[in-house]
């Protein structure tokens, strides 16, 4: 099989999961016992009228299989086939229209478009972060097995995977934005944005802006992945330096630098790439702190706010897609793992 | 959190039947007796076992003096009753001071050695009080996290075919959205809008389903090849007894470590969970809602912020110390 073919056969594959995350967190926000109309008025304004004109505004009047139809999008495809009595259905989630926002009166979709480069933007930078400095100290502790080296950096890895991100975050925020004041604590800058918007001359200041903007949040968020990817990374390090090909190279009198660079430590790689995969989920809950820690206004300060309004439509909205995010994240990783690796054959099940 | 780590090293699992020598309980006990940070991570946990358990009695001893009182009147009830768990305790000291050390603090290590919070209540107390609902929470969600999954993937590993399908599509579709945001959408609207720390478990416990039914399924899998399974199967051990007496107690080890890093992580969502304000609710001392609490004052108050993600990373940091020990005690290529 191709890698193209391999591509599609992973897309199709993850066709059922994403079902999946629509049927849970659907079923998850509408079988709960509160019902989001009570939440949206008062109840000396709640009258027969009001109601049921609210429930028809937002699709809430149908029986709950219909709700879910519309919700998917299905209806929309049963009114276009002429199936009678889904003539005039809205479009859904395979349209892309996530419904009509309760709190915003705004479509969901348009208020979330805004929202998830500044996630994915936070997410990513933490994984540079995280990469640029757990490769290096996984390969080290590796090669110093057992020695003082290695035990630091374990215990490293072990404060790192027990420390809340969202209080490292505060601590940053009180030791370089409080203690320090070298450093800002707060109102992100985007560097998609017009320099002038804020105040700055040109584009290089606002990139220089928006690393200063993003180090503190990121050092939180990438800590526990930093950790995580350290101690995957030494111990599949560790494996290969004992592995057969390697001793042979050894035999062969290759010098320990080389087998370390050429030999070791590429094969070494994959097993941090699947992790990367699996541990988005991860970083992304741990973005929902984050932001609400350092005011970013993302995907997880959206959620965080449709549930304090409880804004069902929205609540939905958000989880499903940061769970076609993550499925769409391991895909990625899947390919990355892939391409690197050259025993891998396409279409056999890992 | 360690889920990758798990599969990875689960993945090469298969060569534990080349070393039975190697496993049962004596020689895993023996080899975590010999593993200093082992050790020192049991001490952890010893130490905040007993402290959840003596606040515990301390607190249900109280409420037994005043039998009848619900929470919300022991509230009311606060003056008469000097107790940190429950009642604000007006006035006895001042509001936000520093801890001992810092100028400004009470000065001395007797009275409010780590000072006190906003409401002027000593914040070693609360703080050792907090100990109760991180433990308690994430006892009861890994516990029942471990017991469905295990269910999960061991039904879904054994059976194979569209049942392996169908609860392997759910579980992944559970796994994909991230366990923060599962937890707080099941909390604040299976509450009805009026979060509880028991609703936090329940949500936490269904996050962890996936982790351990994924596990548990790939020891199945190896395990339900062996010959003892098919010897069973042959003499017509019905399926429902071959999985409780054979596949799931073989297939255990793993999952006991993987328990007891659960615990870890449970204590770390819980704590973001209050921190966004749907876990503990205030007056009961927990650290996450405390760092909710005191996040407001960062700026002038600093060292209220230090202290309960202090608490929580020292014993979140025993529970791995140990489940890292146990890792190594069960794995039987390391020596």
């Amino acid at each position: 099989m191709s890698l193209l073919r391999y591509t599609v056969y992973r897309l199709l594959q993850a066709i059922p999961v994403m079902f999946g995350i629509a049927v849970v967190t659907f079923l998850m926000v509408n079988l709960a016992p509160g019902d989001p109309v009570d939440y949206m008025i008062s109840e000396e304004l709640a009258s027969e009228e009001l109601i049921a004109s609210i429930e028809a505004r937002y699709g809430l009047d149908e029986p709950l299989w219909r709700q879910f139809l519309n919700y998917l999008g299905f209806s929309w495809f049963l009114g276009l086939l002429g199936v009678p009595g889904f003539a005039d259905a809205p479009p859904g989630l395979l349209q892309g229209d996530l419904g009509l926002s309760m709190y915003y009166d705004r479509p969901v979709s348009e208020l979330m478009l805004t929202r998830i480069p500044p996630t994915l933007m936070l997410v990513l930078s933490a994984y540079a972060f995280a990469l640029t400095l757990a490769i290096p100290l996984g390969v080290v502790a590796a090669n110093r097995r057992n020695k003082p080296t290695d035990h630091i950096s374990r215990i490293i890895a072990l404060f790192g995977v027990s420390t809340p991100s969202f209080w490292i975050g505060i601590m940053l925020i009180v030791i370089f934005g409080v203690w320090l004041g070298i450093l800002p604590t707060g109102r992100m800058v985007y560097p998609w944005r017009d320099p002038a918007f804020y105040g700055y001359g040109n584009h290089l200041e606002l990139w220089y802006q928006t690393l200063r903007h993003l180090f503190l949040p990121v050092v939180a968020l990438g800590t526990l992945q930093m950790a995580v990817i350290m101690r995957v990374e030494r111990s599949s390090m560790i494996e290969s330096l004992q592995s057969e090909y390697v001793q042979l190279a050894r035999a062969y009198g290759v010098s320990e630098r080389t087998i370390l660079r050429k030999h070791a430590f590429r094969p070494s790689q994959l097993p941090v790439i699947t992790l990367i995969g699996l541990n988005l989920t991860t970083s992304l809950g741990g973005a929902v702190l984050i932001e609400t820690v350092f005011a970013i206004n993302g995907m997880g300060r959206l959620i965080v706010q449709s549930i304090q309004t409880l804004d069902y439509q929205l609540i939905l909205g958000t989880t499903i897609v940061l769970g076609f995010v993550f499925v769409i994240g391991v895909i990625i990783t899947d390919l990355a793992y892939a391409y690197i690796d050259p025993r891998v054959t396409y279409g056999e099940e890992a | 959190m360690a889920i990758g780590e798990q599969q990875t090293r689960e993945e090469d699992g298969g060569a534990d039947d080349e070393f039975e020598a190697n496993v049962g309980w004596r020689y895993t006990l023996g080899r975590i007796k010999s593993d200093t940070t082992a050790r020192f991570g049991l001490a952890v946990i010893a130490l905040v076992l007993a402290v959840t358990v003596i606040t515990a009695i301390d607190t249900h001893l109280s409420r037994l003096t005043f039998g009848a009182l619900d929470d919300y009147m022991l509230a009311q009830a606060a003056p008469m009753l000097d107790h940190p768990t429950r009642h604000p305790d007006p006035g006895t000291s001042e509001r936000r001071m520093p801890p001992f050390f810092v100028d400004g603090g009470s000065g001395s290590i007797t009275d409010n050695p780590l000072g006190t919070d906003e409401a002027g209540r000593d914040y070693l107390t609360r703080l050792i009080y907090g100990t109760q609902i991180s433990v308690f929470v994430g006892l009861t969600a890994t516990a029942i996290g471990m017991g469905v999954g295990t269910v999960v993937g061991a039904v879904s590993g054994y059976y194979g075919g569209w049942v392996d399908d169908v609860l392997m599509r759910f579980v992944e579709s559970l796994y994909a959205i991230p366990a923060l945001v599962l937890v707080i959408v099941f909390t604040v609207l299976v509450s009805g809008n009026n979060p509880d720390i028991t609703y936090a478990a329940v949500g936490v416990a269904i996050t962890f389903i996936p982790v351990f039914a994924r596990l548990i399924r790939s020891r199945v899998l190896s395990v339900r090849e062996m010959d003892y399974v098919e010897a069973a199967r042959a003499t017509g051990v019905k399926d429902r007894d071959i999985l409780m007496r054979h596949v799931i107690p073989n297939s255990f080890a793993p999952v006991l470590v993987l328990a007891t890093l659960q615990i870890g992580v449970t204590i770390l969502i819980v704590a973001g969970l209050s921190f966004l304000g749907y876990g503990a609710q205030p007056p009961t001392p927990d650290w996450g809602q405390m760092l909710n609490v005191s996040h407001q004052y960062m700026l002038s108050n600093p060292w209220m912020s230090v202290w309960p993600g202090v608490a929580i990373m020292i014993t979140i940091f025993g529970f791995n110390l140990f489940g890292d020990g146990l890792q190594d005690a069960l794995d039987p290529r390391i020596k």
